[in-house]
């Protein structure tokens, strides 16, 4: 019988006890692996030793507003899906050191700039799902162009190995069967993980993740007609268990640009703290601030770039005043721009159907809910013609 | 006042060009051509409203009296423009402000009354007057009001949070 | 006629957008109470040579310590040696910029954002509309127009600002004049020394008679003048593709990465400042959009 071997595009199996073996030779490989743990009654992406650590047995039940950890008696270890981190963190840090300014020379000195040491961690992320690979692959095209590339950002990015690991259980306020990111990934990962009662299925996406499994400590198998089909029917449940629904999201550009006046939007404002919880948690935000840090000498000058967003009151301050005062007019900003203009910036739609800006909102606002409803009764279309119905 | 050169100075106004001949017979008949020099005053706030003037060339300035502040100009009318609308609207009853010219420029003026009697007896001719009138009303409306947003105010002026 | 819909032309000079170039500040022109132009020189002789910028685009200047400002270049385009900023003092960084000492370092990122397309405009007549510190960075383009006045039919400059104190670049009115361009000025409150006009800006337009089939206007200022410009550019028939605005929104980057300039699916920084009448109508009129 001709010997297995293991190449691209296939799908083995292995025990989940090999999961383990995985760990360690990711770790014998030069990476950072990272993963999702449990910490302070929710999951958490944080540094990985053994598969004891990840969230066995554990699950969740998340709604708006609301996430309660679960634990069961399951042996499953990635049946708990998200918790309010995502995987950005990573490749685009909270804060970052951009460059130093040095004052050099007396008077009418100048600057000498040096750009910000690049530590380039190798991370190996296991238990990425399929809507957070889709939203790395969305950050891509933001931080990745054409006319300039953040080198920060690429260089995290070229250095990682990804481990998906797709959906059996989704969260209850995820839809990303309706944005066409998951359940399951079909692209753009080192390995893909489906998890079934004794095995993971683990699909081959890249040479890296080729060379990952080609030691011997990971013994594996093909996988079995019997676990590809388990596989399967899994995957259609999943499918069947979405807790929301939101069709046709390409329509939502004429119909949310459209609709800038609905009443919605007002009524919305009402409940919206404008916390900036939702952008922190989505794992495509990207809107960032720059501040020069110094101490009172100021010869020495850091340049650092942080997280913002949208909804921090300044964010849209101008010498003239503010152009967005108001939380309706930055809660319209944030939906519109998530669900709409994105398409217009990058050719997708900004939403991977994760539901961590709705299980993670202190007021509990369901943003499916309230897209629904706008598009549900269009006031007014783009440029002022009758407003497009789903 | 030579009748031709009024005659061809009416024809330059625009919307004189548009009335037909009978209309426009009629309101030469009222009309008259007027020189002044700069500095010189047309009328003042509280004058009876005798003429609507329509500037032809030069300038001339609406100004108000504030008490503290002295004669306060709000506004110019450039050739073309019409000074003393009030004139011709019923429900005003004397110069709303003053009007003084600020280059040497050359008005034709109509008689206000006899604007008004003409109106009454053609309606046709007088609502195009009145059409003509609410536009400058409209235009001038816009123009207070965007003077009094004061639109170039700046934060940096002390008002407002940023200030 | 189809005008090329406005996109940035040149990317920037440095080896990446977030890092500044230096320049020496050698000299400061006042031009109005609270108004300069910066006229900036960078000191690598090869940058110096090499940069060029288009009408429109601004340049991001930074005072180490105390953050970056975007400000439109007002200068020449073909005398990019000494580059000119002109600028209102508004916060932090306008002020530090204020309190710079001549041959003092400043940083410079850029030039970006999209251009007014006056060369694009040959055989046209032009009406620039500009209230206060709008007229700034249509100057490069005036300068442009008298460089090439062959090129273009009718122009018209009108322009307004809130007393006749405010008004920019008042020494060079008639040699614009002399070029052959009209010049309309106005304030909207007068003093004992302004013999000029008294209105709006808007209201300039009744002076001229405007072919629309031939006419561009482009048109900067205090927002709520803008929109009155294109209303009385719209009434006069002329085509939505055919009216350039330039908008102003919160700037960090200057190439459409931190996000804080969207407006709709737009980065004021990158795919404007410059847009046509036609990219903004949808949203022209949505309040604090």
């Amino acid at each position: 019988m001709a010997e297995p071997f293991l190449e691209i595009g296939t799908t083995i199996s292995i025990q989940k006890t090999e999961l383990d073996h995985l760990i360690t030779r990711l770790a014998h490989m030069g990476y950072q692996v990272v993963g999702p743990r449990v910490k302070d009654h929710t999951l958490v992406h944080a540094p990985l030793k053994a598969a004891a650590q990840l969230p066995l047995g554990f699950s969740s039940h998340q709604e708006p507003g609301k996430f309660t950890l679960l634990k069961g008696n399951h042996n499953n270890y990635f049946e708990i899906t998200t918790g309010p981190q995502s995987w950005k963190q990573y490749f685009f840090p909270p804060k970052s050191e951009m460059m130093k300014f040095q004052k050099v020379g007396g008077d009418h000195s100048t600057w000498q700039v040096t750009d910000a040491a690049q530590d380039a961690p190798r991370y190996a992320m296991l238990g990425v799902r399929p809507c957070d690979l889709a939203a790395i692959e969305i950050q891509d095209k933001v931080f990745m162009r054409d006319e300039w590339c953040d080198p920060l950002y690429r260089s995290r990015r070229e250095n990682a190995f990804i481990v998906t690991v797709n959906c059996n259980e989704p969260c209850g306020t995820c839809f990303c069967a309706s944005m066409g990111t998951g359940p399951k990934a079909t692209a753009g990962f080192d390995l893909s993980l489906t998890e079934l009662e004794n095995n993971f299925l683990v699909e081959i996406g890249s040479e890296a993740g080729r060379m990952a499994l080609s030691d011997e400590t990971i013994a594996w198998q093909p996988a079995s007609a019997f676990l590809l089909n388990a596989a399967k029917k899994e995957l259609d449940a999943a499918i069947q268990k979405m807790g929301r629904q939101l069709p046709d999201p390409a329509a939502l550009v004429d119909q949310l640009l459209g609709n800038l006046d609905h009443p919605r939007w007002a009524e919305v404002a009402g409940r919206c703290l404008s916390c900036a919880s939702c952008t922190q948690v989505c794992p495509t935000c990207f809107c960032w601030d720059v501040t020069d840090v110094t101490l009172l000498p100021m010869d020495t000058i850091t340049r650092v770039r942080q997280w913002d967003s949208c909804f921090n009151p300044d964010y849209s301050y101008v010498a003239h005043g503010n152009t967005r005062p108001s939380t309706r007019s930055r809660y319209r900003q944030w939906l519109t721009h998530k669900f709409a203009s994105w398409y217009g910036q990058f050719g997708s739609s900004g939403c991977v159907g994760c539901g961590r800006c709705i299980t993670w909102c202190p007021a509990g606002i369901d943003h499916v809910e309230e897209i629904t409803a706008i598009r549900a009764t269009a006031v007014r279309g783009a440029n002022g013609k009758e407003g497009a119905n789903s | 006042m030579n009748q031709k050169e009024l005659m061809s100075t009416l024809q330059t106004i625009p919307w004189f060009q548009e009335i037909s001949p009978t209309h426009f017979e009629k309101i030469a008949g009222i009309a008259g051509l007027v020189e002044v020099d700069a500095k010189q005053e047309l009328f003042r706030e509280g004058d009876p409203e005798d003429y609507l003037y329509i500037v032809i060339q030069g300038r001339i300035a609406i100004e108000m009296f504030v008490p503290g502040r002295g004669r306060v100009r709000i506004y110019t009318a450039e050739p073309m423009d019409v000074v003393g609308w009030s004139s011709v609207i019923p429900v005003v009853r004397q110069r709303t402000a003053g009007a003084v010219a600020v280059l040497p420029s050359t008005l034709v003026r109509l008689d206000a009354l006899g604007l008004r009697q003409i109106g009454e007896e053609d309606c046709a001719l007088g609502y195009i007057v009145m059409r003509r009138m609410a536009n400058v009303v409209a235009s001038r409306l816009l123009t207070t009001r965007l003077q009094l947003l004061d639109m170039f105010s700046h934060p940096s002026d002390g008002e407002g949070i940023y200030g | 006629m189809t005008l090329p819909t406005p996109t940035q032309t040149t990317t920037c000079h440095s080896q990446h957008p977030m890092t500044p170039l230096w320049a020496e500040l050698v000299d400061v022109q006042a031009e109005a109470p609270g108004v300069s132009t910066y006229w900036l020189k960078f000191k690598d002789a090869g940058i110096r040579e090499s940069y060029s910028f288009e009408p429109g685009q601004f340049n991001i200047l930074s005072v180490p310590g105390y953050g970056e400002a975007a400000i439109s270049i007002s200068s020449d385009m073909t005398s990019p040696e000494r580059i000119g900023h002109t600028i209102r003092l508004a916060g932090n960084v306008t002020n530090a910029i204020a309190r710079l000492n001549p041959n003092d370092t400043l940083g410079v990122r850029g030039p970006f954002g999209s251009s007014w397309p006056i060369k694009a405009c040959k055989g046209k007549d032009i009406y620039m509309a500009a209230g206060g510190i709008g007229l700034p960075p249509l100057r490069p383009v005036i300068y442009h127009i008298m460089q090439n006045r062959s090129d273009f039919g009718e122009v018209v400059v009108l322009y307004g600002a809130r007393t006749p104190a405010d008004l920019q670049f008042t020494a060079e009115y008639d040699s614009w004049r002399a070029a052959g361009i009209k010049v309309l000025v106005t304030v909207d409150r007068a003093d004992e020394s302004w013999d000029g006009t008294v209105g709006v800006v808007p209201l300039l337009f009744y002076h001229l008679r405007m072919n629309p089939l031939n006419s561009v206007a482009f048109t900067c200022g205090p927002e709520i003048m803008m929109r009155f410009v294109v209303y009385e550019a719209l009434a006069r028939r002329l085509p939505e593709e055919n009216i350039f605005v330039s908008f102003e929104r919160n700037m960090k980057c200057g190439f459409g990465s931190c996000g804080h300039c969207q407006l709709g699916p737009y980065f004021v920084c990158k795919d404007g400042p410059v847009f046509t009448y036609q990219q903004l109508q949808p949203y022209f009129n949505v309040e604090n959009f």
